[in-house]
């Protein structure tokens, strides 16, 4: 009996010391995770956090994306159109390169958690809510810094083929599929490890020393700020360049490709949610979301009808609707146009946003 | 799985439960066995059967040793363990560098060869299992070692997964005795376990991963650099393979001595030791002492005249180098260590007595012998021998004209590592945690992990030695 009782003893005092250690060190990297600076992320992203925080009152609108934002919406020229048309708007371009669905969530999470008093609106990309990842992204600190819970249990949530109920029940057949690795789900194990890991790395704030460094001995010059702020200081950048005479066909046989194609595709429940989750954020502000989708070859089938979201979708998918933005003079690919374009199409989007603003559908 | 990554942290407490929560000793060495199994299937589970072949041949070997009489029979029996094992290792390991080097060597005899090479995965830690394994069978066959006849239990020596991929190397009559008796959760040094682990994991995703970016830079394309960036990037390397490496074996051990097992110490401070013989003593211990067991004393080792004994030490030496890895620069690197070995005792024969030798070298011995490490391993590091060149031409003789450069503040950083690995080896760092409540001690502990994880680079590097 007295060996039982000792065994239960040393029992009971393993698992009190390992629930300490365990409970000491979650509480530590809460805390940490809380206290610590905005990342230091390459690509820009930290450059226009901290202007954008520092002029948070300045601007009045928004715009956050990809590259298809980052370098096709000029602030200045949208400025001057809605200023022409009595609806003065001072606004902000922040679109990162390669930045979609879960980032741009994120990201728009913090820029909203700065309080920004004079913001009105917000136009949102609106693309599907990506899963994959490169190999030789998967270890840079921009696939890690937006790893919350909410965008992971999404992704974990589209990846099992659970829906989007509050309920979350993993797909039964999708489960075998990956677990098996059938077709369509050969890497899905890969990407389920990777986003619990990126889960578990973000908030145990792996690498985050670096951060505190350069808090402290800010490494940034002005001109890489202005490499990712653009001349004007308002986020937008032009990229030189189009299309050789070869890609051009390449790119029209494309388009006429993507016009034929019959159908439309609506967004996965999960990226509406996230859009959901983004609208009720922006809303809680006094914001008003807008959905932009811009023109690119991928996009010309994405449905924008009943997407239930609490905000306007603003889509500039069709090529027959706007095929000023579509032709091989003013593209420098599928995805992105030449700076000429770039300029077109912030003129289109300036003028639809104040003829929406003046029949009221954008408040 | 890696020891660094999070889900080996799952793992391994799966496997502490239930095998803590076992009593009955086969079936937690069971239970062991087949998370060892898991564990080099999460790799790749094909290979698996190579482990499960190699032992079952070893096993098989073991009881005909023990059934033979006549040493004709026992000879015939261990040559057999002997050829296969070193058959699989030279099939995965060397197979391609052979037929390459073979074809390349008769290309320059301007005779015609095609080289055909397969496409050959080499198997995680395959040279490490081998040498596990092979001294059972020549301890056995020498007799220091019975044959066992529990198939699990050697299996389980074979396969245990801390020391299965990167060593430490164990050898038969070190581990299988420990197999016999059930372990109690009472005699296992906890405290100590985990601040080893600590130890290690810091070195491994700290330091050695935190180096590694300047170090494969500087690799990668040497020409470009300047010589102060090239004595940057060298040693730099020697602080991530030491750190990469005895990190591992650090998180072994802890992970070994956590379940009640004990395994061999592989280092002992290396980059302190006064000469190459004395590195070779403090360096990768389980390897240099098995090649001087196994290898070394069967070729003759000091016996016979100084000749035959200085061919000893290169064959072991070039062997050594070709253990860990299937290319002309880890056979150069060895054959170096060789002949700064030979250097070494020329020079202790030479200067016997002389006592201006001795005082010189109460200076010098230390630089010297670090330099001789820090020049070999370039050849251990370089992709080929041309580029191995051209670093020994920066680092060795200042010469190289490229423009690239490290900030020089690194060198600091290289004196700051080397002054704390210092003070740790006077046993500066009081081991005061060990009076602490364990409460107060599993808190720090917490907090102590959670704050080093922010020292941790976000890409991850493998360990080294893996691909040995």
């Amino acid at each position: 009996m007295p060996h039982k009782a000792s065994r239960r003893k040393i029992l009971i005092r393993a698992v009190t010391n390992s629930a300490i250690a365990a409970t000491a060190f979650l509480m530590t990297s809460i805390g940490l995770h809380a206290v610590l600076p905005f990342p230091e992320i390459d690509g820009g992203v930290s450059q226009k956090f901290r202007f954008f925080a520092a002029h948070k009152d300045e601007f009045d609108t928004l715009f956050i994306g990809s590259s298809r934002i980052y370098f096709q919406i000029s602030p200045a020229i949208f400025d001057r159109v809605t200023r022409e048309s009595g609806l003065p708007t001072h606004s902000f371009n922040f679109g990162i390169g390669g930045m979609y669905l879960p980032e741009s969530a994120y990201l728009l999470e913090q820029i909203l958690n700065l309080k920004p008093r004079n913001l009105r609106w917000i136009f949102i990309e609106y693309d599907e809510l990506q899963t994959k990842w490169s190999t030789e992204n998967q270890t840079s600190r921009r696939a890690l810094y937006w790893a919350d819970w909410k965008r992971v249990s999404l992704l974990l949530r589209k990846l099992t083929d659970a829906g989007a109920d509050p309920l979350w029940l993993p797909n039964p057949k999708k489960l075998r599929d990956i677990v098996l690795r059938q077709k369509g789900a050969k890497n899905t194990r890969g990407l389920l490890t990777f986003y619990v890991t990126q889960f578990e790395r973000n908030y145990t704030n792996v690498s985050r020393a670096a951060d505190v460094l350069d808090y402290f001995f800010r490494r940034d010059t002005r001109e890489r700020r202005a490499s990712y702020l653009g001349t004007a200081s308002d986020g937008y950048v032009t990229r030189p360049g189009g299309m050789s005479p070869s890609q051009a066909a390449t790119y029209d046989r494309g388009l006429a490709a993507a016009m034929a194609e019959a159908g439309t595709r609506p967004l996965s429940p999960y990226a509406v949610e996230a859009y959901r989750q983004c609208a009720t954020e922006i809303r809680s502000i006094g914001a008003t979301p807008i959905f932009l989708i811009t023109p690119s070859t991928t996009q010309i089938n994405i449905a924008t009808e009943s997407t239930g979201l609490a905000g306007v979708v603003m889509a500039f998918n069709n090529p027959r609707a706007y095929p000023s933005v579509y032709r091989s003079s003013v593209r420098r690919d599928g995805q992105h146009l030449t700076k000429s374009g770039a300029e077109e199409f912030t003129r289109i989007v300036a003028a639809n946003f104040v003829e929406l603003a003046r029949t009221g559908e954008i408040k | 799985m890696s020891f660094v990554e999070f889900r080996f942290l799952w793992f391994f407490l799966l496997v502490f439960i239930v095998y803590w929560t076992m009593r009955n000793n086969t079936a937690r060495k069971v239970w062991l066995l087949l998370c060892s199994y898991f564990f080099y299937a999460a790799w790749n589970w094909k290979f698996t059967f190579l482990v499960l072949g190699s032992t079952t041949a070893d096993y098989i070997v073991g009881l005909m040793l023990r059934r033979s009489k006549s040493p004709a029979s026992q000879r015939l029996w261990i040559a057999i363990s002997v050829c296969v094992n070193l058959g699989v290792l030279g099939f995965f390991k060397y197979f391609n560098f052979f037929v390459s080097s073979a074809s390349g060597f008769l290309t320059w005899l301007g005779l015609p060869a095609s080289e055909s090479t397969l496409n050959i995965i080499l198997p995680v830690g395959i040279s490490f299992y081998t040498f596990h394994s092979m001294s059972y069978t020549i301890d056995v066959y020498r007799g220091r070692q019975a044959a066992t006849s529990n198939f699990v239990d050697l299996a389980l020596f074979v396969s245990f997964f801390p020391p299965l991929v990167a060593g430490p190397i164990v050898r038969a009559v070190y581990f299988l005795p420990q197999l016999v008796w059930p372990k109690r959760f009472s005699n296992i040094d906890v405290r100590g376990a985990v601040m080893l682990f600590l130890a290690g994991f810091i070195k491994k995703a700290c330091i050695a991963d935190g180096v590694a970016p300047t170090v494969d830079r500087y690799f990668a394309h040497p020409a470009d650099f300047t010589p102060t960036s090239a004595w940057i990037g060298v040693l730099f390397y020697a602080i991530q393979i030491y750190c990469d490496f005895s990190g591992y074996t650090d998180m072994a051990i802890a992970a070994a001595r956590l379940l009640g097992y004990q395994l061999p110490n592989n280092f002992q401070f290396p980059y302190f030791a006064r000469n190459v013989s004395d590195f070779w003593r403090r360096w990768h211990i389980s390897l240099s002492s098995w090649l001087r067991d196994y290898l070394y004393i069967p070729l003759g080792g000091n016996r016979g005249s100084r000749g035959f004994a200085y061919r000893n030490v290169m064959i072991t030496m070039l062997l050594g180098g070709l253990w860990h890895g299937a290319a002309w620069t880890f056979v150069i690197w060895g054959a170096l260590h060789g002949v700064a070995l030979l250097i070494h005792r020329e020079w202790i024969r030479l200067t016997e007595g002389l006592k201006w030798a001795a005082r010189a070298m109460r200076w010098l011995a230390w630089p010297i012998t670090i330099y001789a490490v820090c020049v070999a391993w370039i050849l251990f590091r370089a992709h080929n021998l041309s580029s191995a060149g051209t670093i020994l031409k920066q680092f060795a003789l200042f010469h190289g004209g490229g423009n690239q450069h490290f900030h020089r503040w690194l060198l600091l950083v290289v004196g700051a590592l080397l002054f704390i690995h210092w003070l740790n080896s006077r046993r500066w760092f009081a081991e005061s945690w060990r009076q602490w409540p364990a409460p107060v001690f599993a808190a720090a502990y917490g907090c102590t992990f959670a704050v080093v994880l922010l020292f941790v680079p976000p890409h991850y590097t493998p360990f080294i030695y893996f691909q040995f």
